[in-house]
C-alpha cells in the first residue's frame, strides 16, 4: 500500500486528539483511509438519544475528491436513502480541498438537525415530511429508538 | 408489380445524362407508383398535403411563427433534408466566435477581456441580462461573481506566484520550499496542489474558483499555474459549456470522434417541422447527417418521438436481443458457417452455392423477382383483439422488427466500409481505363445513395412497429418498405463489383439503380410521414 499522505495523517491525529463533540471517527486498523464513524443525534431533533454508525472512506484523490460517507444505521430522513447514501452539497458539487473530514461530519450532524425535504434523496420520506411533518418526525423518532439506541455501559 | 423493372428501363436514358438534375427536382424523380395510387386513393399524399397547406396559408398564417411554405415543403421532401440555414463549425472557429463576442463587449465594461469571459460564462452568454445587471450594480456584480475581493485588505500584489521557503500548505500538509499561488484573498497553496486542483476541474466547463472562497481564477491565472499546455483543454471546456448553454442553436455532431458543431441561427421553424413530423436534418462537414431537434443520427421516416421511444425500448430489451447481433450464420442448406462481410443481404454459400437471404434465411429467388416478402411481419392472428394485445405477442412483434432494424444497421456499417474502398475503385478506373475523376464520381454518388436508402430502411422498421397493423395505409407503407428493400439490395450488390472494366460497362445500371433507390426512399418517407400525421403510427410502451 502506498504511503499515507501527510494531510490524512494530520487530520487523523487531530480527530483523535481534539475530537468534535458528539462525533467519533477512528481509522480502520487494516486501512487507514477507512473510518468507523459515530454521530450522536442532535438534541431537540427526532434523532436525539440515537447513536448513528457511519462509514467514511477517503478516495485516492483525496482531498481533491470528496470523502465518501454512508450511514450504516437505518435512519428515517428525507436526504438519506435506504442504502444510507447522503444527499449533501459538500459531498458533491460544493466540495473543496480546503474542507476536511471534520467539517464534513459537522455538516452531516447539521443535516440531522435540519432535514431538507425540498432536496430529497428518499422521495417517499420527503413526501411524508412535507405532507405530515408531525407523523414523519414520529416515525423518525421510532426508528431512532429501534435502530440507533445507545448501548449503556 | 413487374412495373419496377420497366420503370428503370424507361428512365435509363434520361438518367445517363441528367443525373444531377434528378436529384434536385422533386417533380422529375417522384413519379408515383401507379400501383399504389390506384390501389388506395388515400395514398394520394401530394393532393392531401397541398390542400392542407392552402388552408393554412389562408387561415392560420398569423398563428405560425414561420409557416413552412409550399416551396420549403418541396425542399423538405427532397431526401428530407430541410431548408434550414446552418453552418458547420470546428472547435477553433467556435472559440473565435466566442472571443469576438467578448471583444465586442469589452469597451462597454472597460475591464480586461479575461474578466468579460468570466462574466459571460456566469450569465450563460446572455449579453442582455449581463448588461442590465452591469448598469445596475457594477461593483457589487464583480464581487458577487468573484472577480473582486470583498475584503478591504485584498490587495493586488498578493495575487500571483511566489517562491517560499518552509511553506506549510494546508491542502497537502507538507512543509517545503516551494512555489505558491494566491489570489487577492490570500488563500495561498503550493503549486502542486493548485495544479492538481485545476487539472480535475478543467474538463467540467465551469468557472474555477479559489479553493477556499468564491474568488475566480481567470484564464491568465490558470495558464500561469499550469503552463501553456492547459490552454487547449481550457478552451475545450469553455466551448463545451458554451455549446451546452446554447443547445437550442448549437449541437455537437453525434458521431463518434467527430468534433464538429452545427450552428443554426434561426430555430423558429423547428417546432413547425416537428408538428408536421418532419425532422430537421443537418450535415456536418464530415458528411455525418443528424437530426437537429433530438441530436440523434438521421432517422427519417421515423420522427423524433418514434425514434426516442424505439431507442428506449431497445435499451430496455437489450438482454433479450443479444442473439440478434451475430455476424455469422449457418447456411440453411449445408450448415457451413458463413460470415457476412458486405452490406448486401444476398448470400451465396461458399460450400453448396445455395443462394439465400441473410435476413429471413429463405431462398433468394423470390426476393429477387417481386416483393421482398421477408420484411412483412406475419401476425398469426390477423383478427387482433384491438388495443388489448397480449404482451408476449408484442414482444415477438418487436423482436421481429428489431432484428430487421439491426440487420440493416449492420449492413449500413458494412456499406460504409465498402464506401471507403470506393476511392480506390475510382482510382483504378482512372489508372486502368483512363476515366476522368469527374466521370468516376458516379460510384461515390451511388454509395451515398445506398447509405441514405439503407438508413431510411432501417428506421422504417421502427415506424412499422409503432403503426396500427390493421390500417390500410400501414399495408401500403409495408409495400413501399419492401420496394425500397429490394432497391437497396440491388444497388448494394452492384457495388460489390470490383473489376474496373465491369464497373464501366455497367455504369448505366449504377445510375438506374441509384435513381430508383432515391425514388423509393422518397416515396417511403412520404408514406411514413402520412402515417405519423394521421396518428396511425404513434409511440407506445408496448
Ligand atoms: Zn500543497
Ligand atoms: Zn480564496
Ligand atoms: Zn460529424
Ligand atoms: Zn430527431
Ligand atoms: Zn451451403
Ligand atoms: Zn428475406
Amino acid at each position: 500500500m502506498a504511503s499515507l499522505p501527510k494531510r490524512i495523517i494530520k487530520e487523523t491525529e487531530r480527530l483523535i486528539s481534539d475530537p468534535v463533540p458528539g462525533i467519533t471517527a477512528e481509522p480502520h486498523e487494516d486501512n487507514l483511509r477507512y473510518f468507523n464513524v459515530t454521530v450522536e443525534g442532535p438534541a431537540g431533533s427526532p434523532y436525539e438519544n440515537g447513536i448513528f454508525q457511519l462509514e467514511l472512506y477517503l478516495p485516492d484523490d483525496y482531498p481533491m475528491e470528496a470523502p465518501k460517507v454512508r450511514f450504516l444505521t437505518k435512519i428515517y430522513h428525507p436526504n438519506i436513502d435506504r442504502l444510507g447514501r447522503i444527499c449533501l452539497d459538500v459531498l458533491k458539487t460544493n466540495w473543496s480541498p480546503a474542507l476536511q473530514i471534520r467539517t464534513v461530519l459537522l455538516s452531516v450532524q447539521a443535516l440531522l438537525a435540519s432535514p431538507n425535504p425540498n432536496d430529497p434523496l428518499a422521495n417517499d420520506v420527503a413526501e411524508e415530511w412535507i405532507q405530515n411533518e408531525a407523523g414523519a418526525k414520529a416515525t423518525a423518532r421510532e426508528w431512532t429508538q429501534k435502530y440507533a439506541k445507545k448501548v449503556e455501559n | 408489380m413487374a412495373s419496377d423493372e420497366e420503370y428503370s428501363e424507361a428512365e435509363s436514358d434520361d438518367s445517363l445524362y441528367n443525373y444531377e438534375s434528378r436529384n434536385t427536382s422533386v417533380d422529375l424523380i417522384c413519379p408515383k407508383n401507379p400501383n399504389l395510387t390506384s390501389d388506395d386513393s388515400e395514398f394520394d399524399i401530394d393532393e392531401v398535403d397541398s390542400s392542407d397547406y392552402d388552408e393554412e396559408d389562408d387561415i392560420d398564417n398569423s398563428l405560425l411563427a414561420t409557416p413552412v411554405s409550399p416551396s420549403t415543403k418541396k425542399a423538405l421532401s427532397e431526401g428530407s433534408v430541410p431548408n434550414l440555414k446552418y453552418e458547420c463549425l470546428t472547435t477553433k472557429e467556435i472559440y473565435e466566435k466566442m472571443l469576438k463576442r467578448i471583444n465586442h463587449l469589452q469597451p462597454v465594461f472597460s475591464i480586461p477581456p479575461d474578466d468579460v469571459l468570466v462574466l459571460m460564462q456566469h450569465y450563460d452568454w446572455n449579453e442582455e441580462r449581463l448588461l442590465e445587471a452591469w448598469t445596475e450594480k457594477m461593483d457589487e456584480l464583480l464581487q458577487q461573481i468573484g472577480l473582486k475581493s470583498a475584503e478591504v485588505n485584498g490587495s493586488s500584489d498578493v495575487r500571483g506566484i511566489k517562491h517560499r521557503n518552509d511553506f506549510m500548505c494546508i491542502i497537502c500538509c507538507e512543509e517545503k520550499n516551494t512555489d505558491t499561488f494566491s489570489l487577492e484573498c490570500g488563500h495561498e497553496y503550493c503549486l502542486d496542489c493548485y495544479r492538481h486542483y485545476i487539472q480535475d476541474k478543467l474538463h467540467e466547463g465551469n468557472i474555477i474558483t479559489c479553493m477556499d472562497c468564491s474568488l475566480v481564477l481567470k484564464n491568465v491565472d490558470i495558464d500561469q499555474i499550469m503552463g501553456h499546455a492547459s490552454s487547449t483543454k481550457l478552451m475545450n471546456s469553455s466551448i463545451k459549456s458554451f455549446v451546452q448553454k446554447h443547445h437550442r442553436n448549437y449541437k455537437w455532431c453525434p458521431y463518434a470522434d467527430c468534433k464538429h458543431i452545427i450552428h443554426l441561427k434561426d430555430t423558429s421553424s423547428l417546432a413547425e417541422y416537428g408538428r408536421l413530423h418532419y425532422s430537421p436534418f443537418v450535415k456536418c462537414s464530415e458528411g455525418h447527417r443528424f437530426c437537429f431537434s433530438c441530436g440523434f443520427e438521421i432517422h427519417a421516416p421515423a420522427d423524433c418521438n418514434i425514434t426516442s421511444a424505439w431507442v428506449k425500448k431497445a435499451k430496455k430489451e437489450s438482454e433479450n436481443l443479444n442473439w440478434v447481433l451475430s455476424h455469422t450464420k449457418e447456411c440453411p442448406k449445408c450448415s457451413v458457417s458463413i460470415e457476412k462481410n458486405g452490406g448486401c443481404n444476398h448470400m451465396v454459400c461458399s460450400n453448396c452455392k445455395y443462394q439465400f437471404c441473410w435476413i429471413c434465411e429463405g431462398d433468394w429467388a423470390p426476393h429477387g423477382k417481386s416483393f421482398y416478402e421477408c420484411t412483412i411481419y406475419k401476425n398469426d392472428d390477423t383478427k387482433s383483439k384491438g388495443a388489448q394485445e397480449d404482451p408476449g405477442k408484442q414482444l415477438k412483434k418487436y423482436t421481429f422488427y428489431y432484428r430487421l432494424f439491426n440487420e440493416h444497421e449492420v449492413s449500413a456499417k458494412l456499406d460504409w466500409k465498402l464506401g471507403q474502398t470506393v476511392g480506390h475503385k475510382v482510382k483504378a478506373l482512372q489508372d486502368r481505363m483512363g476515366v476522368s475523376w469527374i466521370e468516376g464520381l458516379f460510384l461515390i454518388e451511388s454509395i451515398k445513395t445506398l447509405n441514405e436508402g439503407r438508413t431510411a430502411l432501417k428506421w422504417s422498421f421502427a415506424v412499422a412497429f409503432y403503426s396500427d397493423a390493421s390500417h390500410n395505409l400501414t399495408k401500403i407503407f409495408l409495400d413501399n418498405q419492401m420496394l425500397l428493400a429490394k432497391a437497396v439490395e440491388d444497388l448494394s450488390e452492384l457495388l460489390q463489383i470490383k473489376e474496373p472494366e465491369t464497373i464501366m460497362k455497367r455504369k448505366p445500371e449504377f445510375y438506374n439503380k441509384s435513381g430508383y433507390v432515391e425514388n423509393r426512399r422518397t416515396a417511403l418517407m412520404e408514406c411514413g410521414r402520412d402515417l405519423l400525421c394521421k396518428g396511425i403510427c404513434k409511440p407506445h410502451d408496448g
